[in-house]
């Protein structure tokens, strides 16, 4: 998908103390019930061995995929990639909470608001982006970890730290016919963590259980639906509308007379 | 078939005289249901967007969210809309449920014998096949329009149902949303199926134009009847012949208790106006 901005994050994993301001900064911020949370810190674990161990953090929120396996599954369109912004977002007005993006998402960045009975997910704050403030995660973040901004705009402070980065990484899942194309960027792993690539690389990297996409999953409703369903109705009206052609067509032929029983 | 020997003074007289089919409260539910279809329909196509399913062209879904502002104004219209539909036919059926719907269910949905004949001659016939094959004769709805009837009803409850469970999405749990989108569309599109012929027969096929004015009027043609739906042509006989046998008895009984009492009584005073009726 082609948009104006394509907003993303940078996010600078050797700087990530896992202190979570950015989630408590989120959930005041943006509402988010106690139980849940719509940004998180995955812990790696301590890794190498003495003296030399590291420890690494990774800051987590939705991947505002270029290509996200949670929209397609969208029934109504309530959530979509935004053209002018490439954020994906959910308009909750029309959303009925259904939950076949939240099986279908690869990086389990969506909930369900039980209460609203909606589905809730990151937005990248995007009301304070528009006044011309950064997402509250990022204002908060006290390491500098996470950075945000617009990465088709070359000069943007996020795309300057991208260019610069010791290391890149991005959470690709990349199967199934499916290619996400997350806009997280990893930038500045320790060598340890595993997620460590030179360059931009478009491959996934990390080997750690419950760290890597899964893969995306449809329910029943939405699986049975798409391949017995559909082809049956069709078939049904197909047929409908052909026996109603054809008399149509006779008649047209035929002509009509009032006095015809 | 028979009716193609009457001769045409009775044929004559058989175009002229009316019979009532349909009572004010089908022909107005009949109507509100299709100003219904014709605004939820539409709407409900376009709401149909993911790519995964393929139900509907992008164009339409662009259109209707162009013209409604957003989806989720779209999807309000919708529900609202179908809200009102539903209260309204509910509200129908359990107002007219002991005077209309029961004896409707009980004299006109029934299959019976004839019906079945009906359904296995039928489709052979609209084939090609077995042409000069005689139809059984058919009640008020023929077999085919009964069963079609079945899958409206059906298929009224399952979108009415699923429409519910969609509209008040957080009263239900997840996985209810989730199969109500499958029955809501299966219904609907089940009722399409069947409204395609529906409408062609009822609107456009040259020997049932009479049903179409029959859903203004509430009348057909005796002759109509007689042709197209023998058994209730029948029936609708034996009842006029029980309603002239009854006057006549009551015009005698009128008679009768004149000589007796020697004073008007409320049979005769009715018998008055309708001076012809006395002979």
């Amino acid at each position: 998908m082609d948009s104006k901005k394509r907003y993303g994050f940078v996010i600078d994993v050797s700087r990530c103390i896992d202190c979570r301001a950015c989630q408590v900064a989120c959930s005041v911020e943006n509402s988010v019930p106690m139980d849940q949370t719509r940004i998180w810190v995955q812990d790696l674990g301590v890794k190498g061995e003495f003296p030399n161990l590291e420890r690494t953090f990774v800051p987590y929120n939705c991947m505002h995929c270029e290509h996200p396996p949670c929209i397609e599954v969208c029934v109504s369109g309530a959530t979509y990639k935004d053209q002018n912004t490439g954020l994906v977002l959910v308009d909750q007005q029309a959303c009925i909470g259904c939950g076949f993006c939240v099986d279908a998402c690869p990086y389990n960045a969506r909930y369900l608001d039980k209460r609203r009975g909606v589905v809730d997910k990151c937005n990248a704050c995007l009301p304070r982006v528009e006044r011309g403030q950064q997402p509250a995660c990022v204002a908060t973040c006290v390491g500098g970890s996470r950075m945000f901004g617009d990465l088709n705009d070359t000069q943007s402070d996020a795309s300057i730290t991208l260019k610069n980065a010791r290391s890149v990484a991005r959470l690709d899942y990349e199967a199934n016919g499916h290619d996400t194309d997350p806009n997280i960027y990893y930038i500045n792993a320790p060598s340890m963590a595993g997620l460590e690539l030179p360059g931009d690389s478009r491959q996934p990297l990390v080997t750690q259980s419950g760290f890597l996409p899964r893969d995306p999953q449809y329910s029943l409703a939405e699986q049975g639906w798409k391949k017995v369903l559909t082809p049956l109705l069709f078939a049904g009206i197909g047929a409908s509308f052909l026996v109603q052609a054809v008399y149509f067509t006779k008649q047209l032929i035929e002509g009509e007379n009032e006095f015809e029983e | 078939m028979s009716y193609k020997t009457i001769p045409l003074e009775e044929r004559r007289r058989l175009r002229e005289k009316k019979y009532k089919k349909h009572n004010l409260a089908n022909i107005l539910t009949h109507w509100f249901n299709v100003g219904m279809w014709l605004l939820l329909l539409p709407t409900g196509i376009a709401i149909i967007s993911s790519p995964r399913l393929g139900l509907s062209p992008v164009w339409w879904q662009e259109m209707f969210r162009n013209l409604f502002g957003n989806t989720a104004n779209l999807i309000h219209f919708h529900y609202t809309l179908g809200l009102i539909w539903t209260f309204v036919l509910t509200f129908n059926i359990l107002l007219g449920f002991r005077k209309y719907f029961v004896p409707f269910a009980a004299t006109r949905m029934l299959l019976d014998k004839d019906d079945l004949n009906w359904l296995r001659i039928k489709p052979l016939q609209m084939l090609g096949f077995m042409k000069d094959k005689p139809l059984p004769p058919q009640d008020a709805y023929n077999a085919g329009q009964k069963l079609y009837m079945y899958v409206v009803i059906l298929g009224t409850v399952g979108i009415m149902v699923s429409g519910i469970v969609m509209t008040y999405n957080a009263v239900f749990p997840p996985w209810m949303k989730q199969w109500a989108q499958p029955l809501h569309w299966v219904s609907v599109f089940a009722i399409v199926a069947g409204l395609i012929i529906h409408v062609y027969m009822g609107a456009v096929f040259p020997e049932e134009k009479e049903a179409f004015f029959s859903m203004f009027s509430g009348k057909v043609s005796a002759w109509y009847a007689r042709a197209h739906h023998e058994k209730w042509y029948w029936l609708k006989v034996k009842e006029e012949l029980q309603w002239e046998e009854q006057v006549a008895q009551e015009v005698e009984e009128a008679g009768q208790t004149k000589i007796v009492e020697g004073r008007k009584t409320v049979a005769e005073r009715k018998l008055t106006v309708k001076p012809t009726a006395v002979d």
